[in-house]
């Protein structure tokens, strides 16, 4: 057990807590130079969620292995259940309510993901990957929480699984030519699906394609933001000095918005470090995963670096423009907890693929 | 169950795992170089877009100068009230937000059009004045509902005031709201809701009164409001003015006015040319126009038939009467067509052609020299010399003397009047003139018209032994030297001699307004206003007759005080008074007195 602790990936450990601090000075300079109402509460879920997730890297990898699709199936149940509070209560929701906590089942079905292919990917011998019959069952652990997940509608976090799941395929050994196909049917259904688009959706496309054409409408949220991350320059206006943010011209800038906040005040200097720590934390998560001596251990860090990776290019993608604004936040410096306690759980589990990568034999029979 | 020990899908995945990971770095590329195109390169751009998203620009009005009278009497100022503001883009619906108001005070239709009209107009986040000058329990009632309607607000603003009310509200004119052509006048290019003069010197000086604005530029947040001020460039008040009027005698005069429907009194100091006074009657209470509502007060303004806007004193024109006799005696002295021997005999009326011309004495003054004819006012003496002299002679001496001019003060819409001659005639109406049309303009009549103005510049020329007098409205405090015309200085002095007599000698025409504490000179005029017809002529007392104010003459006076070296000079004109010895000498008596007691 001590042992254990001991062995445990620090470098990864110190990454999530040095972007924890700098989301929490941004949240403190969001409230306008206060802890409360976000910075104490980001850093209290730190705490928390850490501990949470060391306790989860001790846990025998075993145990992890085994429950892998119960937890899959669990996490879609309360996906499902929050689709039927929304279709007999009160109107759409994303969120449950666990032990006071609100958690959003689609933040934690994309980890469920991972350990459900992982386990099918480590279960399948090599040759038999190649068959098409086996593409059935990834599919289906896929497009069942995509489905759900769109249908909610949430287009950011339906993407990213969709997203998530293309990668971990790739990753696990699928022929290519599979993916090119899968790319053209992807193409052909996009006419379909914009009729399936709810309005605001459609809105934030079109606003995505000119933002100028309507600056104090649609695409207010994307101008001003673009203008936070520019007038930041190079170094920055100064901690506590962001005026868009100040003057409160950034909308949800403590959410899905804070880039641009430390983007303002950091500057140019500031966003490059957070990307090269993002990049950083991912490159720890690929080496666990290049290390680990089984396809559960590799398939689970792989696809939980993926995840984080979706996370960060999307929401930097969408706050500077590159794509339409979906609602992702951004992992550990955006505050709200269902993400924060879905990432760091996650990384958890990392770190217990970490632990046991000499592991030779997982399922002992 | 099994091992996963294949050498070969190990190989596979480690390709697939470097080759996702060159994929996420690229992507990690990507959107540094998007970071970098936004933080450095267009950094410019969204620093000024930052910027202008923060800071608005503010207009500060300026306040309007003040006017004094020559006594340092305040005029006209402002006081602080206050005035309700509209930010269309504050509000969620403009409309709501008005008729929210609208059930705290009420909102005519007409302005709420306008209020509506204008916020698709005015830049964004400008304010539209709503309502103005609201009293206490207005302004208690809004500010207790206001967080309730949003987009409103009150501010601290000036509004002008006149402390006097009517007595100098011709010369001072009022403030309002500018037109649409007025908005486009340079001096207010940049400031909407600014009042402007709209007549009188309020008017004239519109360019020095109003000052310069300010501006600050403020921080806004997205919703508008005030954050900090960044810099600030305070607006410059408008200039003072003071004009030449004395409010004692202005206020005396108009006292005096008040039994009469319609009139005017002029005083000048004929040293300087400065105008002491120059009231008018009908006047109107400038600061009813300017406080809203004023449409009652405007309406019972336009309907007067007396039309109380009409500045008599220099936009009424009147026929001379015979206040115009000392110009046709003048003429005829520097012509060599009369001495002060040269005598006419007066038996109440002259033939001329088919026509007889009458004296206002219908049975004649007898003898008469030009001292006596203007002393008793004798219009056949000036009938024959009219007909030597001729009308254009005649009109050339009342234009050095002042009439037919319009003068160079700062008042608009000054009236010229009629002097007129074959010329004028013969543009004016393509007709000839009439030797009987001379006889007609020698006693004040016809077509002579002037203002009560010019006829008190001409008694003040005539008072100054010739000076060119040219009356002043702004107070200077140079001196002034006039331009003296020498060739008429023995003409002068024969015609002051008679304007002497005129009151202060049994017969003259003014005699009962003969002053001891403050004796003047002078000349009395009384116009027709319509022809007398023969019948009531025969009548003999058509003159003592109550007849119809409408019909009666005008009474007419002119005249100088003190007798020698004179200081000052008036003129007077009554409308329908009856006579000028009834009416209106005895206003000028008043007014010389009123001001050598005054001891200035």
């Amino acid at each position: 057990m001590l042992n254990k602790i001991q062995n445990l990936n620090y470098l990864l450990i110190f990454l999530v807590i040095l972007i924890s601090f700098i989301g929490a000075a941004g949240l403190y300079s969001a409230a306008g130079g206060s802890y409360n109402p976000w910075a104490s509460r980001h850093l209290i879920r730190l705490v928390l969620f850490i501990f949470l997730a060391i306790i989860l890297a001790l846990i025998n990898i075993k145990f992890i292995y085994q429950f892998a699709y119960i937890f899959f199936i669990l996490s879609l149940l309360l996906l499902l259940s929050v689709e039927l509070i929304g279709v007999f209560g009160k109107g759409a929701t994303r969120w449950i309510n666990v032990f006071g906590l609100s958690i959003q089942p689609s933040e934690l079905i994309k980890i469920t993901i991972i350990l459900a292919l992982a386990r099918f990917y480590h279960d399948l011998k090599f040759d038999e990957i190649k068959r098409i019959k086996n593409l059935f069952f990834p599919i289906l652990i896929l497009f069942l929480p995509f489905a759900l997940v769109v249908i909610q509608p949430d287009l950011g976090t339906a993407l990213s699984i969709a997203m998530l799941g293309i990668l971990i395929l790739f990753a696990s050994g699928i022929r290519i030519w599979k993916f090119v196909f899968g790319f053209f049917v992807l193409i052909l259904s996009i006419p379909l699906s914009l009729n399936y688009l709810q309005p605001y959706q459609k809105d934030r496309i079109f606003s995505f394609l000119n933002p100028e054409a309507d600056a104090l409408g649609r695409g207010y949220q994307l101008i001003q933001s673009k203008i936070a991350l520019g007038s930041g320059g190079l170094t920055g206006k100064g901690f506590l000095e962001g005026s868009q943010s100040y003057l409160q011209y950034l909308p949800e800038k403590q959410t899905d918005f804070i880039f641009t906040l430390i983007g303002e005040e950091f500057g140019f200097i500031g966003t490059m470090f957070i990307i090269l720590l993002f990049l950083l934390l991912i490159s720890v998560c690929f080496y666990i995963s290049i290390k680990s001596n089984h396809i559960f251990g590799r398939i689970l860090s792989i696809g939980v670096g993926s995840n984080l990776f979706i996370y960060v290019i999307m929401n930097i993608s969408m706050v500077s423009g590159l794509m339409p604004v979906v609602g992702i936040p951004l992992p550990l410096v955006s505050y709200g907890g269902s993400a924060m306690l879905a990432i760091i759980i996650s990384l958890g589990l990392v770190l217990n693929a970490d632990l046991n990568g000499n592991l030779k034999k997982i399922h002992n029979a | 169950m099994f091992y996963s020990e294949d050498k070969k899908q190990y190989s596979v995945l480690n390709r697939r795992t470097f080759l996702l990971y060159l994929l996420k770095v690229s992507f990690f590329g990507i959107v540094g170089w998007r970071l970098y195109n936004i933080q450095i390169k267009d950094s410019q751009k969204y620093k000024t877009l930052s910027k202008n998203n923060q800071i608005d620009v503010e207009i500060i009005y300026p306040i309007r100068g003040k006017i004094y009278d020559t006594n340092n009497i305040v005029l006209a100022s402002n006081i602080k009230v206050f005035d309700v503001y509209i930010i269309p883009e504050n509000t969620k619906n403009i409309n709501k937000s008005l008729n929210e108001l609208n059930q705290i005070i009420k909102i005519n239709f007409s302005d709420r059009r306008k209020i509506l009209e204008l916020s698709k107009k005015v830049k964004k986040f400008q304010k539209i004045k709503v309502l103005e000058n609201i009293n206490w329990s207005q302004l208690e009632k809004i500010e207790s509902n206001k967080l309730n309607i949003d987009g409103i607000f009150i501010s601290q603003d000036y509004m002008r005031t006149y402390q006097f009310d009517n007595i100098v509200s011709h010369l001072i004119g009022y403030t309002n709201k500018p037109n649409r052509e007025e908005v486009e006048l340079p001096f207010i290019s940049n400031m909407p809701n600014l009042e402007i003069g709209k007549d009188g010197i309020e008017k004239s000086f519109n360019p020095n009164l109003i000052g310069k604005s300010g501006q600050r530029e403020i921080e806004v947040n997205s919703y508008g409001r005030v954050i900090r001020e960044i810099s600030r460039q305070d607006s410059q008040k408008g200039n003072d003015i003071q004009i030449t009027i004395d409010l004692r005698i202005q206020q005396y005069a108009l006292n005096l006015l008040k039994e009469h429907k319609a009139g005017s009194v002029v005083l000048m100091d004929i040293n300087n040319g400065n105008i002491l006074c120059m009231a008018s009657t009908p006047s109107y209470n400038p600061n009813k126009i300017i406080q809203k509502p004023n449409k009652e007060y405007w309406d019972s303004i336009l309907e007067n038939e007396l039309s109380p806007l009409t500045y008599r004193s220099i936009q009424g024109l009147y026929a001379p009467g015979s206040t115009f006799k000392m110009v046709v005696a003048i003429a005829g002295i520097i012509h060599g067509i009369i001495d002060t021997n040269t005598k006419h005999f007066c038996n109440g009326k002259i033939g001329l052609g088919d026509r007889l011309y009458h004296c206002w004495k219908n049975n004649g003054h007898g003898s008469m020299n030009v001292s006596d004819a203007i002393k008793e006012s004798c219009d056949v003496f000036f009938y024959e010399i009219s007909k030597k002299i001729g009308i254009d002679k005649i009109s050339k001496v009342a234009e050095d003397f002042g009439l037919g001019k319009i003068y160079d003060i700062p008042l608009p819409n000054q009236k010229k009047g009629i002097i007129p001659s074959r010329d004028w005639k013969k543009k004016k109406y393509d007709e000839s003139w009439y030797p009987g049309e001379t006889l007609i303009s020698a006693i004040g009549q016809g077509f002579v018209l002037t203002n009560p103005l010019q006829l008190a510049v001409m008694t003040s020329i005539i008072a100054s032994n010739g000076k060119n007098v040219m009356p002043k409205i702004i107070k200077q405090n140079n001196e002034i030297e006039f331009e003296k015309l020498e060739k008429y200085q023995n003409a002068i002095q024969i015609i002051k001699r008679s304007m002497f007599k005129v009151v202060n000698e049994s017969k003259g025409t003014a005699y009962n307004s003969r002053s001891v504490s403050a004796p003047f000179a002078g000349k009395t005029g009384t116009s027709q206003v319509r022809r007398i017809t023969v019948a009531e002529r025969e009548s003999e007392d058509f003159r003592k007759k109550e007849v119809e104010w409408k019909k009666r003459d005008h009474a007419l006076f002119v005249g100088y005080m003190p007798v020698e070296n004179p200081r000052y000079a008036v003129s007077v004109v009554i409308e329908h008074g009856g006579s000028g010895a009834s009416t209106a000498a005895p206003i000028a008596k008043e007014i010389f007195q009123f001001t050598k007691n005054l001891k200035i």
